[in-house]
């Protein structure tokens, strides 16, 4: 896996061309799960426990059966394959005796209509107990907290390794300190007590980032049918369709075989959509009645019972000598799981005790169970929230002792090569390159001039400066290219497009075999079709699956230039692929065209093998990728309120393979970043309930409340990405909950550290003192 | 309860639905006359993915009553480009490569031909508080902005 230069003239990478399917997506021509009718469709209705925690004694379905249009209720008790101690939300399709968070399914219909199956629900019968519920995950660690999980439930850190591939030591105290402490990590180096005695500036803050929703516009939508035979298919809005197959699978207790996954089109994942959620209680409502089921869920219940991001507390103290030495870190984290496990802690650790060089650090981590819906993965999971905590701390370091915010933090700034906390050491990384590009920008060199240039005005103006990464995912993946009759390429890999990555993944086959990108096609398979491949998540596909789309054309090459070569008469080392012929190197008359071996490799009695190149790599290298932000804000001080005038977005993407899909995505991940900044929580109340359950009141950012973001894409290449590309989505949206705190702390000189940063918490820090 | 009798003009075709009365007019269109362009989001009015035109102004259509809309003209994504032609605003929109998911995308589109109905030169925070009613969780509208107005000058040569 060198890194490949595009050595031929060929359309491919490195051009900013839009996505095939534009036309398609701008006429409302592209389905998601809901546009799919097909014949004799059913409509599901989940009964939701409107409890936190409560024991549920009985339930009455008959009424809701005897409704005409009514085709299926079902309950626990109907469902033989439900075990206790479900590990994960997946597995725990209703609740057996007790429901464990508001929201939690309990029963389940299917209907004719949407609206007879909502009546059925009302005619279901449940009697609960209300029992006392753990809603503060710092209580829910406490001795007599009420206990989440049952007795032996084991913790599940499946989606630590799927998505940050980050291999941390297992901790060496036992689980079940606290009774509801699902999962614990615990790394430290040197003397942290001796370090902050020589410190002269210990600095201590305790941070909080809510839960929040990854908030894609489509919510969770699946279509069931099971055939004749046996088979089950399923048409699901999800961010993997092999590892969708698989969870089903393991929920069902069937052969992956009998499963057919169709992804189709999904309108917004972002780590929301990679564990099954309503796909087991569909495909079974589809089963008891012989017919398809489709199942949207409404946006309440993507609120209330969707798979949010955790709440996320560390507690973080710093010691620092007055010429700016680093000497010691503490840090206590808190991961606030829900009702099943499922967070990355290790994320967590890297990001605080190394990203920066403490040569000496205690860092403590916890997954905590709560009454609440159980959380995922929500884009660089655990990333943003651990970078407001170190970002901002490194921000108020420098201003205690008088430096420069910049410099401080590249001064201390890890490089390649030196140990991440768990002693590996950090893999080649542009974090340097992008915080110097980002100090060259005029607004943060003429920062000063804005904090002062509001004149009479009533507004505190300040400028923010925040940096931020992800380490990258990895997963195995594979894909194949094969030459048509007529010389173009077909590239299949089963890889859910949402972002715009196929056109990326196409231009990557371009460039690798030899074409222009108009002759390449590329196709998302299902699950009987496709090479296995891995989750759009992570920042990893086109790391991996463009590595695999790569060799495979590479592949698909060499075999069409041992074709030409037996065609010519020479030697493979001396052809190319010239305007889709392949000729003899400075002989441009001798030559065979594409469309001819791909002719010979399709007609009745030919020799000539057809070409199909393979390709299924493996990968262990990550590449981190990092990305600083600017921002400038002007507050009302009365009010509290932030508005946000410039915003720039400096990020190392390696090689950019499509700028214009690259664009989009640091824009996006940008405004999900500083929405998590500004406006963004689950409230819940003492009870457990959600009290903002729609997108009302739980506030999202509109075009209204942003200013146009600058993208500036600086390329330092990964050794092992193709053509030294690095994973793009993750990184922007980690540093923005910093950046807006440490501009209001340029503007106010107040250090907040509780997100989200609303007029309300602003106007009340400047009450104070 | 029965259903009623709904006809209505839908893209410029003369349309009789059955409909139960509470039906919504986004499910009368997606549901019983297969427009399923406009998307339901959040069902609430405030996602703005159902944006469809009524009689020309933007309503978002999961709160409106598909009987509301008897003998009025609607309009959906699909029939915003006219005899084979993408809209301005859809070209602009593909060639500034705004669609991601693309969920939010019809209603953005409906939303911003709105505007320029109304404003035929938009400045960038007229085009931005358009388009405010409107959700996009991939985009940052950055490059929707900038297609709205390139769609914009466009218009006026």
């Amino acid at each position: 896996m060198s890194v490949m230069k595009t050595t031929r003239d060929v359309r491919g990478v490195g051009l900013s061309i839009p996505r095939p399917d534009g036309p398609e997506k701008v006429t409302g021509h592209v389905q998601y799960v809901a546009d799919i009718k097909p014949k004799g469709l059913l409509h599901a209705k989940l009964l939701r426990s409107p409890h936190a925690h409560a024991r549920i004694v009985k339930i009455d379905v008959r009424k809701a059966r005897a409704l005409p249009g009514v085709r299926a209720v079902l309950t626990a008790a109907d469902i033989p394959e439900l075990k206790r101690k479900a590990p994960t939300r997946a597995h725990a399709v209703l609740a057996i005796d007790r429901a464990v968070f508001a929201g939690q399914p309990v029963a389940a219909v299917a209907a004719d209509e949407v609206a007879i199956a909502e009546e059925a629900l009302d005619l279901i019968e449940v009697e609960y107990e209300v029992l006392k519920a753990a809603v503060d995950p710092l209580a829910s660690m406490k001795p007599g907290a009420p206990p989440v999980a049952d007795v032996g439930t084991e913790a599940d850190t499946s989606e630590a390794l799927a998505h940050s591939a980050v291999a941390m030591a297992k901790s060496e105290e036992a689980t079940g300190k606290g009774v509801n402490v699902s999962q614990t990590a615990h790394v430290k180096r040197g003397d942290v007590a001796k370090g902050f005695a020589e410190s002269d500036v210990v600095l201590e803050h305790t941070y909080r980032v809510p839960m929040v929703h990854q908030g894609y516009l489509e919510p969770h939508a699946v279509l069931a049918e099971w055939d004749t035979t046996g088979q089950l298919t399923l048409w699901a809005s999800t961010q993997g369709s092999f590892n969708t197959r698989s969870e089903v699978a393991d929920v069902l207790g069937i052969d992956e075989n009998r499963i057919k996954v169709i992804p189709v089109e999904c309108g917004g994942g972002f780590g929301g959509k990679i564990r099954a959620l309503c796909e087991p209680i569909t495909a079974l409502l589809a089963r008891a009645t012989k017919r398809p089921v489709r199942y949207v869920m409404t946006r309440r219940e993507e609120l209330e019972a969707g798979m949010p991001a955790p709440q996320v507390i560390i507690r973080l103290k710093t010691g620092i000598k007055r010429d700016g030495t680093l000497m010691a870190l503490e840090a206590e984290t808190v991961l606030e799981t829900g009702a099943f496990s499922g967070t990355v802690l290790a994320v967590a650790a890297v990001f605080l005790g190394s990203l920066y060089r403490w040569p000496a650090f205690d860092i403590k981590g916890s997954e905590v169970l709560t009454h609440k819906p159980s959380v995922a993965a929500y884009r660089a999971p655990a990333a943003p929230q651990t970078i407001f905590a170190i970002d901002s701390q490194m921000e108020h370091l420098a201003r205690e002792i008088g430096a420069d915010p910049a410099e401080f933090r590249a001064r201390h700034l890890s490089r390649p090569g030196e140990p991440m906390v768990n002693n590996q050491p950090w893999a080649s990384m542009g974090a340097h390159e992008v915080l110097a590009r980002a100090v060259e920008h005029p607004i943060w060199k003429k920062r000063a001039e804005w904090k002062t240039s509001g004149g009479n005005g009533h507004g505190l103006r300040g400028t923010g400066l925040s940096l931020g990464g992800w380490l990258g995912g990895l997963q195995p993946t594979g894909a194949t290219v094969k030459l048509n009759p007529d010389g173009t390429l077909a590239v299949l890999t089963g890889q859910v497009d949402i972002a715009g990555t196929n056109i990326a993944l196409a231009q990557i086959a371009a460039s690798a075999y030899g074409v222009d990108i108009e002759k390449v096609k590329i196709t998302t398979g299902d699950t009987d079709v496709a090479p296995v491949t891995g989750l759009s998540a992570g920042s990893k596909t086109i790391y991996t699956v463009g590595v695999a789309v790569m060799q495979a054309a590479q592949d698909a090459r060499q075999q069409t230039l041992a074709v030409a070569a037996s065609e010519l008469e020479a030697a493979v080392q001396d052809l190319e692929i010239v305007d889709g012929r392949v000729i003899v190197r400075g002989m441009p008359d001798k030559g065979v065209t594409l469309a001819s071996i791909g002719k010979k490799g399709n007609l009745y009695m030919s020799k000539v093998q057809p070409v199909l190149g393979t390709a299924r790599p493996a990968f262990t290298q990550q590449a981190p990728a990092f990305a600083a932000q600017l921002a400038r804000i002007e507050l009302d001080p009365d009010t509290g309120e932030v508005k946000l005038h410039d915003f720039v977005i400096v990020q190392d993407v390696g090689k950019a393979i499509n700028p214009l899909a690259v664009e989009g995505q640091m824009q996006g991940g940008a405004v999900q970043s500083l929405g998590i900044a500004l406006t963004e929580a689950l409230d819940y109340d003492a009870e457990g309930r959600l009290r903002n359950p729609s997108l009302l009141d739980y506030r999202k950012l509109t075009a209204a409340d942003l200013p146009n973001l600058e993208t500036i894409i600086v390329e330092v290449p990964s050794p092992a990405g193709p053509f030294g590309a690095r994973g793009v989505g993750e990184p922007p949206i980690v540093p923005a909950p910093a950046c807006i705190a440490n501009a209001i702390h340029d503007a106010t000189g107040r250090r907040l550290t509780e997100l989200p940063l609303t007029p309300e918490r602003i106007a009340l820090a400047l009450l104070d003192h | 309860m029965a259903k009623q009798i709904l006809s209505f003009t839908v893209n410029d075709e003369a349309v009789d639905v059955l409909v139960q009365p509470y039906m919504t007019l986004l499910d009368a269109l997606r549901e019983d006359l297969g427009l399923t362009g406009p998307k339901e989001g959040c069902g609430t009015g405030d996602c703005g993915a159902c944006t469809v035109h009524l009689d020309g102004m933007p309503v978002a259509s999961c709160l409106v009553l598909a009987l509301q809309a008897r003998g009025r003209s609607v309009r959906t994504i699909e029939g915003l480009a006219r005899a084979g032609e993408l809209h301005p605003l859809q070209d602009a929109f593909v060639r500034h490569g705004v669609p991601q998911c693309g969920f939010c995308i019809p209603g953005v589109l409906m939303a911003a031909a709105a505007v320029l109905a109304e404003t035929p030169k938009p400045s960038e925070e007229e085009i931005r508080y358009g388009i405010a009613g409107n959700l996009c969780r991939c985009t940052g509208y950055t490059k929707m902005i900038a297609a709205i107005s390139e769609a914009a000058q466009g218009a006026q040569r």
